[in-house]
Parts: C-alpha cells; sequence; structure tokens
C-alpha cells in the first residue's frame, strides 16, 4: 500500500519482554509496520523510561498515528506523563489492552491499512478473545 | 443485496500463527465481511486471534465465506493464503 500505516509503541517495565513481543507481533503481521519496543529504564533495569516512550512515539509516527499498548498500569502513567508533552498526542491512542494479544492485534490491523481508532480497538477487543 | 460467496480447501498444514496473521492482514485489506469455519467453530478472518483460536490443523477442511461488495475476490485471496501458508506452518 502507499499510504503510511499506524505505528505501534509497546511499553513494558521489562526490555525484553517489550522486544519479543515487537518480534512476535512483527512475524505474524509480515513486518510492514513500525513497532518500537519502549522497554526497562534508561539504566536497563525493570521499570519503564518516559525517555524510551518518547522516542518511541517519535520514531512510530510516519504519519497515520501511533497506537500505544502498555504492559501493565504503571507504565500507564509513564506514557500519560510522556503524552501531556509530545507535540502530536491527538494522533496517538493509548489502548487498555492484553499486552502479546493486544500487540498481535493491533499490529496485523494496521499492517491490513486500519487507522488509529480501528488498531486501537483491534487491540481493546483482544481482552475477549479466548485461546481454548 | 451484496454477494456471498464462499470455498473450501483442505489445509496442507497447521493453521499457525504467521499463516493467520496473513489471512487477517490479506480480509482486513476487503470491504466485505469475511468467516473462516474449521469444523464447528467460525471466526471473523480479520481478527488474527480469532482465526487462531479455530486451532485448524493438518487435513482439516476449512471455508472461507464473504458477503458484501469485493466478496469474490476475498474468498479467492484468502483461499490462495491458505493454500500457500499452511506448506510452511510457523
Amino acid at each position: 500500500m502507499s499510504t503510511a500505516t499506524v505505528g505501534i509503541v509497546l511499553v513494558s517495565h521489562s526490555a525484553e519482554l517489550a522486544e519479543g513481543a515487537a518480534n512476535l507481533a512483527a512475524q505474524v503481521s509480515g513486518g510492514t509496520v513500525t513497532i518500537i519496543a519502549a522497554g526497562g529504564t534508561d539504566d536497563g533495569d525493570l521499570g519503564t523510561s518516559a525517555a524510551k516512550v518518547e522516542r518511541g512515539l517519535s520514531l512510530a509516527d510516519s504519519g497515520a498515528g501511533v497506537v500505544v499498548l502498555p504492559d501493565l498500569g504503571s507504565a500507564v502513567l509513564t506514557v500519560r506523563a510522556v503524552l501531556e508533552d509530545h507535540s502530536n498526542s491527538n494522533n496517538v491512542l493509548l489502548a487498555d489492552a492484553p499486552f502479546v494479544e493486544g500487540a498481535v492485534a493491533a499490529t496485523v490491523t494496521a499492517a491490513a491499512g486500519g487507522d488509529v481508532k480501528a488498531v486501537a480497538a483491534a487491540a481493546e477487543e483482544a481482552r475477549h478473545a479466548r485461546k481454548l | 443485496m451484496p454477494a456471498s460467496f464462499e470455498q473450501d480447501i483442505t489445509l496442507a498444514g497447521d493453521l499457525h500463527a504467521r499463516p493467520a496473521g496473513a489471512l487477517a492482514v490479506a480480509a482486513g485489506r476487503f470491504a466485505s465481511a469475511v468467516s473462516v469455519t474449521a469444523g464447528s467453530n467460525t471466526a471473523d478472518a480479520k481478527s488474527v486471534l480469532g482465526v487462531m483460536s479455530l486451532g485448524a490443523t493438518t487435513g482439516q477442511h476449512v471455508t472461507v465465506t464473504a458477503a458484501g461488495p469485493d466478496a469474490q475476490e476475498a474468498v479467492a485471496a484468502l483461499i490462495a493464503i491458505l493454500s500457500e501458508a499452511t506448506k510452511v506452518g510457523g
């Protein structure tokens, strides 16, 4: 497709968890969507980093907007603090979704050309998807 | 009335994460409503998690159904993906 796709930022307390979820989502969706892993603190410890989230938002946005998925509730505080200062935060949606399933569903919908609302909705619908 | 089409395929491999993803990405590009049925379970083909939850395996008959303005193209595209993608698994 010629139009830009929605970018995804995965905010986790663990750098490895964010990277792993990003890799999985990229594999499942065919690798056409920009997925940025923003995990761990600036020192590489468990926790979240406003600087990493801010950088992720910039890297993920190719013009179609960004959907952010936090792994645990306290990551939301970091994301919200960043969004208050972010220059283009009206094109960013924070999705309330299970981390792995939400990342995969959001990325697949982005790859299919969905807009930010559709991508965030796909992530949030993942809450209802049964595995068994 | 929008046209409705369906076609069956016998899977050459299990419907794992990557083929499910390829299927959902392709389905999402069509305006038609598209579903995949395996045995007694039916999923929205545009929902990758739904497609994965079908648990469709090698040798199983799967039906792709579409209703809408591009239903025929959607069924053809998804059958082609199922035919190719389940050969490699993953």
